[in-house]
């Protein structure tokens, strides 16, 4: 009896400090900020994705036909593969000037010269506007058109190569915005959540210590690790519930996600690893811009250090997400699993050893 | 503390002052930062380094197994499948996203997934090509085309005839003028060899780097050529941007700490005023970013121009960042206030400036003007002002509004955010006067409010983007009208009987009238290409009578002026009906747009 005596208030405290830190948070609505935060990120990595497979992709915006002069002497080794490219109509002109006159009269949008020179190569010279969108839109599906033309000259080399290229598959229908989606944007919004429960984490403590509040909570029926187990709780908490958020909003969205519960625990284990980080920092340093720095360090170095797994994280999400996870990625799981609890532990051993005194 | 009160600074003048404080803040800020912890953040990103140096070559491995494959060993595309790393392989017979078999058939799986597994498949086999060909002996037989890229300028359609166009007398090099991409493809009748080596070197830049002035002076082949595009200097200039999310950490951490635990007190009641602390506050942090930007113009070649771009940006990052430490209640939310102030001006910045090349409109970030002189392009006066001035204004504006609450009665006192917001403002709110010039005041935020909406529902769909960008648009201008008539009223400047509401509403609207259109009358002068679209709207208009082209000119201060009457009227009665009358003002002022929209349409 004794032993429940003592355990259930203590408890209850704990749960008070829970409470006090997602009170804060609350009041000061940065969690909505933060939301905000990720959600403009997101918007904008996505404008910036759409934005530049458009620029280089415009085919997949709109159609369109674009007249194109042809000229020069070889102008007829191109002019029928040109025209296959349904966006592109081009048109011979015997003589350079009156090609020029066209373009100029805005009735072709580009020249081309075409000269073959005495090693048998094709030299050709695209003339364009520098009008902006249109002649990036103009250069793209040229580009499809002369791959064309030299994969078509490369095949008449063939005695004079050693290897054969490999017909290129035909493909349509395709979303470009698959491969961003699941390795960028699905990455990105799980990692956010947890480094930012790590900074609050190290804004909490510091802020506590600063305002010499942490000595108030002392006079708690609590030792400082269970006020420390509470910090982190809150903060660490927070993590794997946006990350649910942006999973169904994903879903919502018509983006499938293969395996959510993976995802989901390891969102929670590298949120408890970078919080216990977090609180293992603003222990350390006393003051919020050195522990910021250290944190934000460690944050970047974590990134960079974490190429030198078999797979990096941010490929373990994407591989969690769209289904293509293997043996390796489910051991890695299970690796930051254990990594969490490690820092927790370690975070732990190190509380018990402070002089609290000294904070 | 010593420092400032035992030698006394009255007998010093106002620069002293400012100086002492900065130099203060140098070796306080110094001080927090051991020796421990600079070798640990050391180690770090030493050991960051050296990894990301290694790992740059086969890439950060993103989408590295992203797809399985079960390709038949027979299949000519085997070395493919099992060499690029985006596939992982799987036994022919396993479920797979990609079947390919012996014949040299590739049959995608029917689903999303199969789909962008065969798009991606198909990349991989271009590279696979480019990778053989690059390995021949015979470069002439590999690489049979080369492609010269010569981007001009066409003369307006009236002007044509004249022949003068410097690209027809191709005999020695074709310079096409004011243009980055300009190409000498006609100057070297090169013999196979040369042409044959500058198709090497075209391919082995990375396919990002094109577009800029640098690797298209020669002939390329059809797979290296880009559209233009200034990713390259787009990278480069965003360089410039990133230390300044690091400075403003700090920064907004030492104006945070004067207001805990009323630390700031000292330095209020010494001789030194508000300006001269804030001041000497901020020197030491403005001095450190001018440093490392110059030191990164110096490292990626950017000249003068680039520097007096980025200094802008640099004081409206601190500037927010100040603002946002005076009126953050704790450590947690200034970290989300400075994140918000990076990821919101990073945007600001970065968006316009992918634009460069395409439209003038992108001149409203100074990061264009950093692009353009990487590009090694010339730029008017006037360019840099148009796109530097709001900066300016802004920050000014922004340290402005933080002076307004750094004084003892707001500084030490825990109160929301908006509710500080609306103090400071009021601190700047007497008389009709500054009623009037507050609006104008707030231009260079509704513009970038404006714009950051634009470029952010930019991907979503239309029927849901333009709403958004009505009502937001809408929103924007009727706060921007009302916010300071509010906070005047919150602190009791004016009496609220109706007819003084009235009448401050009408002077508001009108204020944010004349600042609309003087900002127009700028654009037209000093940038004539941006208003070339307006400006098609010109001929309809002078047809009409005198009368419809004031009714024209005035219709928008009619709007300004009744809706800002509704907001002012809304704000001498109290919070809530504040926010109903900006609600009622919204729609009204939305209701105008989109009425105005269809008629011209």
């Amino acid at each position: 009896m004794s032993f429940n005596a003592t355990t259930e208030p203590t408890w209850r405290a704990k749960l008070a400090i829970v409470h006090r830190e997602i009170r804060s948070l609350r009041a000061e609505k940065t969690i909505v900020l933060a939301l905000a935060i990720q959600l403009v990120i997101a918007g904008f990595s996505g404008f910036l994705v759409v934005g530049l497979v458009s620029l280089y992709d415009p085919s997949a915006v709109e159609g369109g036909e674009m007249a194109i002069a042809v000229t020069g002497e070889d102008r007829e080794a191109i002019l029928d593969i040109v025209n296959q490219q349904n966006t592109l109509s081009a048109q011979p002109y015997d003589d350079p000037d009156t090609a020029y006159d066209a373009f100029s009269e805005r009735r072709v949008a580009a020249i081309l010269e075409v000269t073959r020179l005495e090693d048998e190569t094709l030299r050709i010279t695209v003339t364009a506007s520098d009008e902006g969108l249109g002649t990036t839109l103009l250069i793209s599906e040229l580009q499809e058109s002369l791959r064309a033309v030299e994969f078509e000259e490369r095949a008449a080399n063939v005695d004079r190569l050693e290897s054969q290229p490999l017909p290129v598959p035909e493909t349509d229908g395709a979303n470009p915005y698959v491969g961003f989606t699941y390795t960028i944007l699905i990455p990105l919004l799980l990692f956010l959540p947890v480094f930012i429960s790590g900074s609050i984490a190290v804004d909490s403590l510091i802020e506590e210590r600063q305002r010499g509040t942490l000595e108030l909570l002392r006079v708690a029926p609590l030792s400082f690790a269970d006020v420390i187990d509470a910090k982190l709780v809150a903060t660490a908490g927070l993590a794997p519930l946006q990350a649910v958020a942006w999973l169904l909003l994903l879903a919502l969205n018509g983006t499938t996600i293969v395996h959510p519960g993976p995802l989901v625990v390891l969102v929670s284990v590298l949120a408890l690893c970078i919080v216990a980080g977090g609180l293992g920092v603003a222990l350390y340093a006393p003051d919020r811009r050195q522990a910021q720095l250290l944190y934000s360090a460690g944050i970047v170095g974590l990134l960079v250090v974490t190429t030198l797994l078999p797979e990096h994280p941010a490929n373990t999400i994407a591989k969690f997400a769209i289904g293509s996870e293997t043996t390796t990625t489910w051991l890695l799981l299970v690796g930051y699993s254990a990594l969490g609890l490690g820092s927790y532990l370690l975070l732990r051993v190190g509380v018990s050893r402070l002089k609290t005194e000294g904070l | 503390m010593s420092g400032v009160s035992s030698e006394g600074m009255n007998d010093r003048g106002s620069l002293g002052r400012i100086w002492r404080i900065a130099r203060w803040e140098v070796t306080r800020s110094a001080g927090t930062v051991d020796r421990k912890t600079i070798a640990v953040v050391l180690v770090l990103l030493l050991a960051a380094g050296f990894v990301g140096y290694s790992a740059v070559d086969d890439g950060v491995g993103l989408e590295d197994g992203l797809y399985t494959v079960a390709v038949d060993e027979e299949s000519p595309y085997y070395e493919v499948a099992t060499a690029d790393r985006t596939f992982r392989t799987v036994d022919p017979g396993e479920p797979a996203d990609l079947i390919i078999y012996a014949n040299g058939h590739v049959n995608p799986a029917e689903t999303a997934k199969g789909n962008a597994a065969h798009a991606a498949f198909s990349d991989a086999v271009e590279r696979h090509n480019e990778a053989l060909m690059i390995a021949e002996s015979d470069t002439a037989a590999a690489f049979p085309v080369s492609v010269t890229l010569v981007y001009e300028q066409r003369e307006p359609l009236e002007a044509v005839g004249d022949g003068d166009l410097e690209a027809d007398d191709g005999d020695d090099g074709t310079e096409a003028d004011g243009d980055s991409l300009a190409t000498d493809g006609s100057s070297d009748d090169g013999t196979g060899s040369e042409t044959a080596d500058d198709d090497a070197s075209a391919i082995a830049t990375p396919e990002f780097g094109g577009g800029s002035i640098d690797d298209s002076s020669g002939p390329q082949t059809p797979g290296s050529i880009t559209p233009p595009f200034p990713f390259q200097s787009l990278v480069l200039a965003f360089l410039f941007v990133v230390p300044m999310n690091f400075v403003i950490q700090a920064y907004g951490s030492t104006i945070m700490d004067e207001r805990i635990n009323r630390r700031g007190e000292l330095l209020l009641v010494s001789p030194a005023s508000r300006y001269e602390i804030v001041a000497g506050k901020t020197l030491p942090y403005l001095l450190g970013v001018t440093g490392l930007v110059c030191a990164i113009a110096l490292v990626i070649d950017g000249g003068w121009l680039s520097v007096a771009a980025v200094i802008p940006i640099a004081l409206l990052f601190l500037a927010a960042t100040f603002v946002g430490a005076m009126f953050a209640r704790s450590f947690k939310e200034l970290t989300f206030v400075t994140v918000t102030i990076s990821v919101f001006l990073t945007t600001y910045t970065f968006v316009p400036a992918i634009f460069t090349d395409v439209t003038p409109i992108a001149l409203i970030s100074p990061l264009t003007l950093v692009v353009l002189d990487l590009q090694g392009e010339s730029v008017r006066a006037v360019e840099y002002l148009f796109s530097t001035a709001p900066f300016y204004l802004g920050s000014a504006v922004l340290f402005g509004l933080g002076l307004g609450s750094y004084r003892e009665e707001d500084m030490f006192t825990q109160k929301p955010v908006p509710s500080k917001v609306i103090d400071s403002i009021a601190t700047h709110v007497r008389g009709k006067a500054s009623v009037f010039a507050m609006p104008i005041v707030f231009i260079p935020f509704v513009f970038a409010i404006q714009l950051l909406t634009v470029s952010l529902v930019f991907a979503l769909p239309e029927t849901l983007s333009l709403p958004i960008i009505f009502l937001v648009a809408a929103g924007v201008e009727e706060v921007a009208k009302s916010v300071h008539v509010y906070a005047g009223y919150a602190h009791s400047r004016f009496d609220s009987s109706v007819k003084t509401a009235l009448g401050i509403g009408a002077i508001s609207g009108l204020g944010f009238f004349v600042g609309e259109k003087f900002t127009h009358v700028v654009q037209l002068v000093g940038l004539p290409d941006i208003v070339e679209g307006q400006a098609a709207f010109g001929p309809t208009l002078a047809g009409d009578s005198l009368l419809v082209l004031a009714a024209i000119a005035l219709a928008p201060l009619v709007l300004h002026v009744v809706t800002a009457m509704i907001g002012a009227l809304g704000a001498s009665r109290g919070r809530r009906s504040y926010l109903v009358a900006l609600v009622l003002a919204t729609a009204v002022h939305a209701t105008y747009n989109l009425g105005v929209i269809v008629l011209v349409l």
